[in-house]
């Protein structure tokens, strides 16, 4: 196959646009596209080639990717990875907590406005102001 | 790495579920995209890279940090599509080398990024190129393919395929000329064909 016989011309043309030739070799390899038909017309094929190549389209991902990935890992771990999500899975810790204390600060003055609220005080029957009994004399 | 990168694995590594949706969130078009230009198949393309990442939840524990983590990623992804191939090949699936049609009606369902050239032509234009060049990209050996997709289409350093690979700078300049040898060849002749 004279296709994978390396071209001498391509490799040095190819390093010269990776960027992977120094000093004189570079300055070497310039002059020669500049003033040499073959090294121009190779040059110009590749840079041609590498512009094609790497214009081309980024393929993405479907949107279902994600999550297909997740549920081959659940099925295959015989569910001990990706189980159905919890919700302190779905809603931060932060939030939960934030939450829990203002139902707690809600339920606490409901509490205390309530007149039977427990917490309430009554002041009228305040154990200071309990009325003194006075033994009845014989 | 970043640190930001190290304190993802680390919590990979304790099998925390929500780093790896970070994880695939970051990475999953890039490995797509590599397999899909590996195979040159979208249902492909996509089997492998689920495959990939799966890979990556178990075998997390076996990556070190002396390199980055997205140069591992990619060897697993190659070590997938390489093994792809093979099996493919195996299997005599012809499909294998032909583009998904998806490609030429990417704008449909939106799985091809990128900007589209303006005018209906160029856009038509470019996307027989594309089809074109990835037709030609499936028609080199595996070993060319691979270097010529990770250096020309996404963009790596010689040095990070030569990790990725575990071949020497030699080889992979090598593989790397031939593959370009082979399409500026077969573009041209193309090109040729188009233009009488």
């Amino acid at each position: 196959m004279t296709e994978d016989v390396e071209d001498p011309v391509v490799a040095k043309v190819s390093d010269y646009l990776d960027g992977l030739l120094t000093g004189a070799e570079r300055d070497d390899v310039a002059a020669k596209i500049q003033t040499d038909e073959t090294w121009k017309r190779t040059h110009d094929e590749l840079v041609e080639a590498r512009k094609y190549l790497s214009g081309m389209r980024k393929a993405k991902a479907p949107d279902t990717f994600a999550h297909e990935v997740e549920q081959t890992i659940h099925k295959r771990s015989a569910g001990a990875f990706f189980g159905r999500r919890t919700l302190g899975d779905r809603v931060p810790f932060g939030v939960l907590l934030i939450v829990a204390l203002l139902a707690l600060a809600v339920v606490g003055y409901f509490m205390w406005s309530s007149p039977t609220g427990s917490l309430k005080v009554d002041k009228k029957t305040t154990p200071t102001e309990k009325p003194s009994v006075s033994a009845p004399r014989p | 790495m970043s640190e930001l990168e190290r304190s993802l694995i680390r919590r990979l590594q304790r099998r925390d579920e929500r780093a790896f949706r970070e994880l695939l969130e970051l990475h999953r078009d890039r490995v797509f995209n590599i397999t899909f230009r590996m195979l040159g198949n979208r249902a492909e393309a996509e089997d492998v890279a689920q495959e990939v990442f799966i890979t990556v939840f178990k075998t997390i524990d076996s990556f070190q940090e002396k390199s980055k983590f997205s140069t591992w990623l990619y060897r697993v992804a190659v070590n997938h599509c390489k093994n792809r191939i093979k099996y493919l090949a195996r299997r005599h699936d012809r499909d294998r080398d032909e583009l998904d049609e998806s490609t030429t009606t990417s704008g449909v369902n939106g799985t091809i990024g990128g900007p589209m050239p303006s005018s209906p032509h160029k856009q038509l234009e470019s996307a027989q190129m594309e089809q074109r060049l990835q037709h030609e990209i499936g028609k080199l050996e595996d070993d060319q393919r691979v270097v010529v997709v990770l250096r020309d289409v996404e963009d790596l350093s010689i040095e990070e395929i030569c990790e990725i690979t575990g071949l020497p700078d030699g080889t992979v300049k090598s593989r790397l000329h031939r593959a370009r040898l082979l399409l500026r060849k077969r573009l041209s002749s193309h090109v040729g064909e188009n233009n009488d």
